[in-house]
């Protein structure tokens, strides 16, 4: 107890909240993060996931915004479809230490890609869509935007329940007048009025991010896959339609709007229904409104549950049902997800040379108004 | 036994003569006795064909009104037909009071329940009429009311035998392959004394002197003495994990009969509800669209805003909430905030949060 008498009283309640958690082998290492497993010191059954930030050399002195805005919105979010932040501490070198819930699981995309072993149907599809679009709701009932929405921040519970991970570029819904980064959400999920730039935006952004999401879980693999943005810009006017003022008014004088000169009219559903029609007509009729290029006319996630699909047949699978990966891999998958730096796809994380890796990076802390 | 001539002529029994039609054995040597559970009055198959052929007719006893059918009868598998009425009755009442003891909470209340069945069985054979129908009341009532249950149980059962056949069915493959063992190991051993007093003969004949307990037979005995036991244990070995196999195998067997015990069914899975029993409609104010504040307007008519998506009902969404947030809300009442931290501990951190948080409203 010697020890203790000199700590101040903050001090104190960090090292008791500290001492809650015993820290395991490592499951990830990242140049952002690093993953623990760990279990509670009460309940050892209590297996925890201990994201233990390191101090970066943009951020030296204070907390990285990631870590920020992680702990801010994880702090106040509590929804069955969203990944629960258990506690926080500091260590000794002044890292930040979030205890999330462990979800062994591994992630959505593992499930994606995995088609040669894993199998689900429509039924499988409708369930995990609907615990991301609650997850989703609830965030934007919330007032906060999540901004990283993609299938490996989709993890999986030993329950089989998805919850909605990685906060780290959330952010509230901004004030009128109030500019807000175009530079968020990893680029195969990002809409078109991030990608041309625009500065206010809205909950319509997320909900490009979970049609995109919903998208690839139909075809197991990811919708528009740009290398770049104007490649990503030229793959969402080939699939989905070229934005014009007809029918996206004022979309033209948006800071970054280039579009290819060869216009692509909107496509209807029909177009759809080759592709995506695994998901029946209500599906596809869900996903268009999902994609519709104009964000004022794009489905808000409360619209989205309360479409119609949601009560057709097939119905959604029991979570407890739901296909999930057979073998290891799982714990590893956590661990390399929480550890990554957000909004950046996997080979770009690897290579930082290349020309996309600091693209999702570009946030202006303190050049704003 | 009555069938068997005895002195002279053939004792004519109830048994060699149709009490319908008079017929006996000794003219229709192929005759057989059929009875209906309805009333359990045997008759020759003639007879039955005779009468019933037609569709149903009274029985022919006299005194007897029962209607029967063709279908209903069938020979007796007890020479005594009240054994047979008995066991046809028990059967009866088995199948619908099918309970297993685990069904109950105590033993107690399972023997009262075995007691009570037998009670009404006993009433049923040898009641008197009104204690018959009274009894026969209840089982029909119980019959009805139950009918779920019984089903349930009846398959558990079929369940249960099936898991024991099937083990006894291993156990005998087991046994079988035992047998098969021990008698491959004789012959083999039968083999090798062959072989090894072979060799002695062969020894002897080249004239080398070997005498029984000599070093060379001693040793080939040591070998097989060896092997005998290594047979053995193997052989226990074996016989180990097949009983221990045979112990889990009654072990699995136990428990999907331990299962029963939950008399709930899982609650029949209700209309998927797509928000998953969450809503937020504000309950202190209402929430009315295009609400405006003259602070808010000149954006309002801003492109920027407008094309990039910018949903201006959030914005004051939020705000009404944010006013009405701190309302109702007493920290007394409150002690338990956030996940095991005191009120304090809360007020520390959402002090450091907004702190930090102004800067993070920048981009």
């Amino acid at each position: 107890m010697a020890v203790t008498m000199t700590l101040d009283p903050i001090e104190q309640l960090n090292e008791d909240e500290k001492r809650k958690y015993i820290k395991g082998k490592k499951l990830g290492e990242g140049t952002y993060a690093n993953v623990y497993l760990g279990h509670s010191r009460q309940d050892p059954s209590q297996l925890v996931a201990i994201k233990k930030i390191k101090v970066q050399q943009q951020y030296q002195d204070g907390m990285a915004p990631d870590a920020v805005r992680e702990l801010k919105y994880l702090r106040e979010l509590h929804h069955p479809n969203i990944i629960s932040l258990l506690s926080v501490f500091s260590s000794k070198d002044q890292n930040l230490n979030l205890v999330l819930e462990y979800l062994p699981l591994g992630d959505l995309e593992m499930l994606i890609r995995d088609v040669d072993r894993v199998r689900y149907g429509a039924g499988d599809i409708k369930a995990w869509m609907g615990m991301l679009t609650r997850a989703v709701w609830f965030c934007h009932d919330n007032f906060v935007l999540h901004r990283d929405i993609k299938p490996n921040n989709l993890l999986i519970a030993a329950d089989g329940e998805v919850k909605l991970a990685d906060f780290g570029l959330a952010r509230s819904f901004a004030d009128p007048g109030r500019r807000m980064t175009a530079n968020v959400i990893t680029r195969w999920y990002r809409p078109p009025e991030l990608l041309f730039g625009a500065r206010h935006y809205g909950g319509a952004a997320d909900i490009w991010s979970v049609g995109m999401v919903f998208a690839e879980l139909i075809i197991r693999a990811p919708f528009l896959a740009g290398n770049t943005e104007v490649e990503q810009i030229s793959l969402i006017c080939k699939h989905i339609g070229t934005p014009t003022e007809d029918n996206w008014p004022g979309v033209t004088r948006l800071r970054e709007y280039t579009v290819p000169s060869e216009v692509v009219p909107v496509w209807g559903k029909e177009a759809y229904m080759g592709r995506f029609g695994a998901v029946g007509a209500d599906g596809v009729d869900l996903l268009v409104r999902t994609v519709a290029l104009d964000p004022k006319k794009r489905i808000t996630a409360r619209e989205m549950l309360e479409h119609r699909w949601w009560r057709t047949d097939p119905k959604p699978t029991r979570k407890e049902d739901l296909p999930r990966k057979s073998g290891g891999g799982a714990e590893e998958k956590m661990g390399a997800d929480l550890k990554r730096r957000n909004g950046i796809l996997e080979d770009e994380a690897n290579n930082s040379n290349s020309r996309g890796a600091k693209v999702a990076r570009k946030l202006d802390f303190g050049q704003g108004k | 036994m009555s069938r068997k001539p005895s002195s002279g002529l053939p004792a004519i029994s109830s048994e060699d003569m149709c009490p319908v039609c008079k017929t006996i054995r000794y003219l229709n040597k192929d005759m057989e006795f059929l009875i209906n559970p309805e009333c359990y009055h045997s008759m020759c198959s003639n007879c039955v064909n005779r009468l019933f052929n037609d569709g149903p007719n009274q029985c022919p006893y006299a005194g007897c009104h029962r209607t029967l059918r063709r279908k209903g009868f069938r020979s007796a598998f007890f020479g005594d037909l009240s054994v047979e009425r008995e066991v046809d009755i028990r059967r009866r009442v088995a199948a619908v009071f099918n309970q297993a003891e685990d069904d109950f909470e105590t033993l107690r209340d399972y023997n009262n329940y075995l007691q009570m069945v037998e009670d009404l069985t006993f009433d049923l054979v040898s009641g008197s009429d009104a204690a018959r129908r009274a009894a026969e009341a209840t089982l029909q009532q119980w019959e009805a009311e139950h009918r779920a249950d019984i089903e349930r149980n009846r398959k558990a059962g079929r369940e249960a035998d099936e898991q024991s056949r099937r083990r006894l069915a291993a156990e005998r493959e087991a046994a079988r392959q035992r047998r098969v063992e021990a008698l491959r190991e004789a012959e083999e051993e039968k083999r090798e004394r062959a072989r090894s007093r072979e060799a002695e003969l062969d020894s002897l004949a080249k004239g080398e002197v070997v005498s029984a307990g000599g070093p060379a037979g001693g040793a080939q005995q040591r070998v097989q003495l060896k092997r005998r036991g290594q047979a053995a244990v193997n052989a226990a070995a074996a016989s180990a994990a097949g009983t221990g196999a045979a112990a889990a195998a009654a072990d699995v067997g136990r428990l999907s009969i331990r299962g029963l015990k939950e008399k709930k069914a899982p609650a029949p899975e209700g209309p998927y509800d797509p928000f998953g029993g969450m809503d937020f409609v504000p309950s202190r104010y209402k929430l009315h669209d295009g609400l405006s504040h003259p602070a808010i307007d000149k954006y309002k008519a801003d492109p920027g805003h407008i094309t990039g998506g910018y949903n201006f009902d959030d914005y004051t969404a939020r705000a009404l909430y944010e006013a009405f947030a701190g309302l109702a809300v007493f920290v007394e009442d409150e002690k338990e905030v956030g996940i095991g931290l005191s009120a304090g501990e809360v007020a520390t951190i959402s002090a450091g949060m907004i702190a930090v948080g102004d800067k993070m409203e920048l981009d």
